[in-house]
């Protein structure tokens, strides 16, 4: 026979549908969103290391001038180093008829036998070349589709001066360039760096480098000491001019993607467990005020003789029911926007096996903590209510609290309509529960500010970057270092506005055993192109001795104002020099070493020159600038301010905005349900109280009044209160997540604010209208009849 | 409590006040079809003390809360004076229970979150000719309760606070569905009389529902029905006191 109160759980659920719904979509939001972001950094992670382990990552890398083929053997005896890779590598040239400069790459020998040992290649297209054709190169596919280079294009490269024209005849993914970074610009730009592989003999020949290699990548062997090992390699490759061997987190392709880890960590990890702690909380307050809103009808059910257990079970089969179907809702929504997502991915991080899976245990977790969150909720008003004598249920509730406030009983002035003060006792008559519900509205603001406070994060973030830090509008590197000459050279270009040169060399800080890879800029202490700033955004003037280190590097080497720190330049006199930390910047992007160019110079003992200028030219003439440019000598690479935002804002300000747009969506569609639902059960409460005063002869429009001046004094203190709690969760997180080397600002603007306050707002006049519908359609002879 | 008598005014029949003709209520439709009032044609006089029975289900609430403004009948007509309650718009009848109907019912209805003086000026700051709170508490003999919230109070005492509820703004009607139905037979007494004054120095027009035909004695006129019909009409001559109401 089935349960009579299975039948009604089945009525309720279908009588409160729209409450049920929203409950529903609460979890369901909740839910996509864990479940979701979690799996989709989960399926990053293991792409990297699947990647790394398939294609075989290297751990240790070094390069030199030219080492003979023997060193390597010496390399493989010492202790701690498994397998070693030594390889010719070197920079080179693109020329494509359309673009104005030239491109930049890198060349890599591949042996003869085919794949390396570390480092391989993960074919994405074509075919190996054959070691018979000098002139088949592999070039790396992000290149390939960037530029929509084919299999069997030809493209001309500039080998040590000589120009030589390669086919390819495939494209490949590698673990060594997931991004493809040069030392000048910031961000990968796949346009302008290529990779080629080619066949060793083709390389070697061209750069003399037969029975030779400037390369080497190695493993380390199981319980090798890092420090020791590399402290070892300098030493072996000191003769052979080594610049310093470093590990995989001074690669600057692995160092760039735990950068990017680490703040999707932030977006995709971090925000979303707490928005889904958040919203099995607000799933708690939803369920206990729903349950406790039948508190009529779980005191006749107990008066029948129903146990409190049984109660209760009618009751979390009811909550169960609503969470079941909210995680289903998110499993689907989660599913769909994870394909969405992981779609956006694939644009930027380049892994052979990157798919969207949701993770099993993560949607078991989800469920269970969903599940949990509402039959706790249930459960506990079932109790707190069965454990009243049923006639006390039965009896409408008195607001308990109002016979302990005396002047609660005081505040009837006669001025005031007695609707409102209906309000106000039922308001503070019942602290704890108005408390939970206006804390429950609340707490959605947060959720929607979540999502949104990254669209204003990455615009402040170019702002900073490309506004005020970068002031040119384009870049020149040039192959070899200039004088002044060069920059007389530049400004004499008309329509170039400005031009300032820029020494940029690789370097090693060492501070103690910690070490850091980054690179130096030396500036002209008059410099506008390039002005470094502190957390205000106030300027900070180059320092005439010393250096100017960024905030996150002075926290990875744990030095500070007034330290010295070891700088060794990379390239070169490889000098090496104590230098004293001067001053601090905030950088957003990119982390460097600052010093006034003169005293670079002096240190690298070389006379006033310079290898990077930058530009800030008139737009309107920059066709007949860059014909110019192109005619000069010595210009290597170039990059484009504008291209660099384009280029932002499509990879890393895409993939950041899609996930912040789906936090903002769930956000909202939380809020909506909790304010929905506050509006709903204060109704479901008041309905027998509201048709007695419609009955004496209230209007309909007095009658709303009371649900509404509940609402509105629930959002004018939940408003503010969820902005600021929004404002203090959103800054916990980004000075949690701030010892990462990425750093996004916890900047919110005003804008956000206001659409999630008015979102809010919004969502409580929606259910309002909503619910002035139902006053409106009372069933007063019914309310007579009963007394829930 | 004193009851003046009232035999003299029913000598010469004023005019009628309420007129209903053909007033049928029908909930759901097909199987589940119930004709809860049949073709009911009834007038009441200015001032008239009505009781009507009828075994559950005959129809008496229904028929009640269409003379109040709460519930429309399907088809036929009820005017009280010049309102045409059948067809009437939600915000005719609200303004018509406002100013002109008192009710009380079986399970009181106050609201729990206002002290009785509050739950009876809550009528009067919508009337337009109300008396003072502290008048009609007096007329139910619980002007020293006034401070106390109702959840303080007792059924009995609820269900005066009710009464005063409904007669403070000095209603041309007064309707009551069962309002003794929740309390013993002293309690009952004492808001019977309640009721019985308000008819008698107001000159109230009143229904009462009650099960209770001992009541019926204190009627102008009772009213029995059955089955969603008037089935009899009995006017009483020898009107009791309520004091002498036994059941
Ligand atoms: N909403 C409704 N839907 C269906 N039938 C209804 C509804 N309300 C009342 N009825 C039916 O109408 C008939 C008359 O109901 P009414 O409430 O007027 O009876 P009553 O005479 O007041 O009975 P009681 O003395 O038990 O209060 C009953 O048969 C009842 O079942
Ligand atoms: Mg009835």
């Amino acid at each position: 026979m089935v349960n009579v109160l299975d039948i009604k759980v089945l009525r309720d659920l279908w009588s409160m549908r729209l409450q049920v719904l929203s409950i529903a979509l609460l979890v369901a939001a909740g839910v996509a969103v864990f479940v979701m972001s979690a799996s989709n950094y989960r399926a990053l992670v293991g792409a990297m290391d699947a990647h790394y382990r398939n294609e075989r990552f290297a751990d240790i890398f070094v390069s030199m001038m030219r080492a003979p083929l023997a060193v390597s053997d010496r390399l493989r005896e010492t202790e701690g180093i498994g397998i070693v890779e030594p390889r010719v590598a070197k920079a080179v040239r693109v020329i494509r008829g359309d673009s104005v400069l030239p491109i930049s790459g890198r060349i890599i020998a591949l042996p003869a036998a085919g794949q390396p040992l570390l480092n391989r290649l993960h074919l994405v297209q074509g075919r190996w070349p054959d070691p018979l054709h000098p002139e088949e190169v592999i070039i790396n596919s992000a290149y390939a589709e960037a530029r929509n280079v084919r299999v069997g294009d030809t493209i001309d490269v500039v080998l040590n001066g000589r120009l030589q024209a390669f086919r390819v005849v495939g494209s490949a993914m590698s673990p060594e360039f997931v991004f493809a970074t040069r030392a000048a610009v910031p961000l990968p730009d796949d346009r302008n760096f290529v990779v080629l592989w080619a066949a060793h003999d083709a390389v070697a020949s061209a750069f003399d480098m037969k029975g030779a290699f400037n390369d080497v990548s190695m493993t380390l062997a199981p319980n090798a000491s890092t420090p020791h090992v590399l402290e070892e390699v300098d030493r072996l490759l000191k003769p052979y001019g080594g610049t310093g061997a470093y590990d995989r987190s001074d690669q600057p392709s692995h160092r760039f993607l735990e950068d990017e880890l680490a703040e999707q960590e932030t977006l995709s990890v971090v925000m979303p467990s707490v928005f889904f702690g958040i919203a099995a909380f607000l799933l708690n307050v939803v369920t206990g005020r729903m349950v406790e809103a039948q508190r009529g009808q779980i005191a006749s059910l107990k008066a029948l003789g129903f146990t409190n257990r049984a109660i209760a079970l009618h009751y979390v089969k009811l909550v169960t029911a609503i969470a079941l179907l909210g995680s289903a809702i998110g499993l689907a929504l989660g599913r769909w926007f994870a394909i969405a997502v992981v779609g956006s991915y694939h644009a930027f991080f380049r892994f052979p096996l990157l798919d969207a899976q949701l993770e099993p245990w993560l949607l078991v977790v989800a469920v269970l903590v969903s599940l949990m969150a509402a039959n706790l909720a249930a459960a506990s008003a079932v109790y707190r209510i069965a454990t009243l004598a049923p006639a006390e249920g039965i009896r409408p509730e008195t607001p308990p609290a109002l016979h302990r406030f005396g002047w609660l009983q005081k505040i009837g002035n006669r001025r005031i309509p007695l609707q409102y003060i209906i309000v106000a006792r039922t308001i503070l008559g019942r602290p704890v529960r108005t408390l939970l519900t206006t804390v429950g509205i609340a707490f959605a603001i947060p959720l929607v500010l979540f999502g949104l406070y990254w669209f204003d994060a990455i615009d402040y973030m170019i702002d900073v970057s490309f506004g005020r830090v970068e002031r040119g509008d384009a870049f020149l590197t040039f192959t070899e270092p200039v004088s002044a000459d060069a920059l007389y050279e530049l400004q004499a270009i008309p329509g170039v506005l400005k031009a300032e040169l820029q020494r940029i060399v690789p370097v090693r800080l060492r501070a103690g055993h910690r070490t850091y890879r980054t690179s130096a800029t030396g500036l002209d202490s008059a410099s506008e192109l390039k002005v470094l700033r502190d957390r205000a955004l106030r300027p900070i003037a180059v320092p005439s001795d010393g250096i100017m280190l960024s905030r996150t590097i002075a926290r990875q080497l744990d030095i500070g104002l007034g330290d010295n720190v070891m700088l060794e330049v990379l390239e070169g006199s490889r000098s090496a020099r104590k230098v004293t930390v001067r001053r601090i910047s905030d950088d957003i992007l990119g982390n460097s070493v600052t010093m006034e160019r003169t005293a670079l110079n002096r240190l690298m003992r070389e006379g006033p020159v310079a290898n990077v200028a930058a530009l800030r030219i008139d737009p309107d003439q920059s066709g007949p600038i860059w014909s110019r440019i192109r005619s000069m000598p010595r210009i290597e690479g170039s990059s484009v301010k504008a291209l660099w935002l384009a280029l932002f804002s499509e990879t890393i300000g895409g993939m950041v905005l899609i996930g912040a747009l789906i936090l903002a969506g769930f956000g909202m569609l939380i809020a909506i349900a909790v304010v929905y639902n506050s509006a709903r059960v204060a109704l479901q409460e008041r309905a027998w109280e509201l048709a007695s005063l419609r009955i004496v002869g209230l209007t309909r429009r007095e009658v709303s009044g009371v649900i509404f001046a509940e609402l509105a004094v629930e959002l004018v203190v939940a408003v503010p209160a969820g902005l600021l709690i929004g404002r203090y969760l959103i800054e916990v997180i980004a000075s949690a997540r701030a010892s990462e080397s990425f750093q996004v600002p916890a900047v919110i603007d005003p804008g956000s604010y206001a659409i999630a306050a008015l979102l809010v707002i919004g969502a409580g006049v929606a259910s309002f209208i909503t619910i002035r519908r139902r006053i409106d359609a009372l069933d007063l002879v019914a309310v007579l009849k009963t007394r829930d | 409590m004193e009851v003046r008598d009232i035999r003299d005014s029913a000598a010469q029949p004023p005019a009628p006040v309420f007129v209903a003709r053909g007033l049928t209520k029908v909930y759901g439709s097909g199987d589940a079809r119930v004709v809860a009032l049949k073709d009911v044609d009834l007038d009441i006089r200015q001032g008239e003390f009505i009781v009507l029975l009828g075994p559950s289900g005959s129809g008496k609430s229904t028929l009640l809360n269409i003379l109040g403004g709460l519930d429309a009948p399907t088809s036929g007509t009820a005017i009280w004076r010049d309102h045409h309650l059948t067809g009437a718009s939600d915000e005719e009848l609200t303004a018509y229970r406002r100013d002109h109907v008192g009710f009380v019912f079986q399970f009181y209805n106050l609201i729990p979150s206002l002290t009785v003086e509050e739950n009876v000026r809550l009528v009067a700051q919508i009337a337009s000719d109300p008396m003072k709170p502290g008048e009609a508490l007096d007329l139910v003999g619980l002007s020293e309760r006034a401070g106390h919230f109702p959840s303080q109070l007792s059924g009995g005492e609820q269900q005066r606070v009710a009464v005063a509820r409904a007669i403070v703004k000095r209603p041309d009607i007064l309707l009551c569905d069962e309002p003794t139905g929740a309390l013993d037979v002293d309690t009952g007494r004492l808001v019977l009389a309640a009721i019985a004054k308000v008819n008698a120095e107001l000159g109230t027009t009143t229904a009462v529902i009650t099960h209770n035909t001992a009541i019926a004695g204190m009627a102008d006129r009772v009213l029995r029905l059955s089955g969603g019909r008037i089935v009899r009409e009995e006017p009483n001559p020898k009107r009791i006191h309520a004091e002498d109401v036994t059941w």
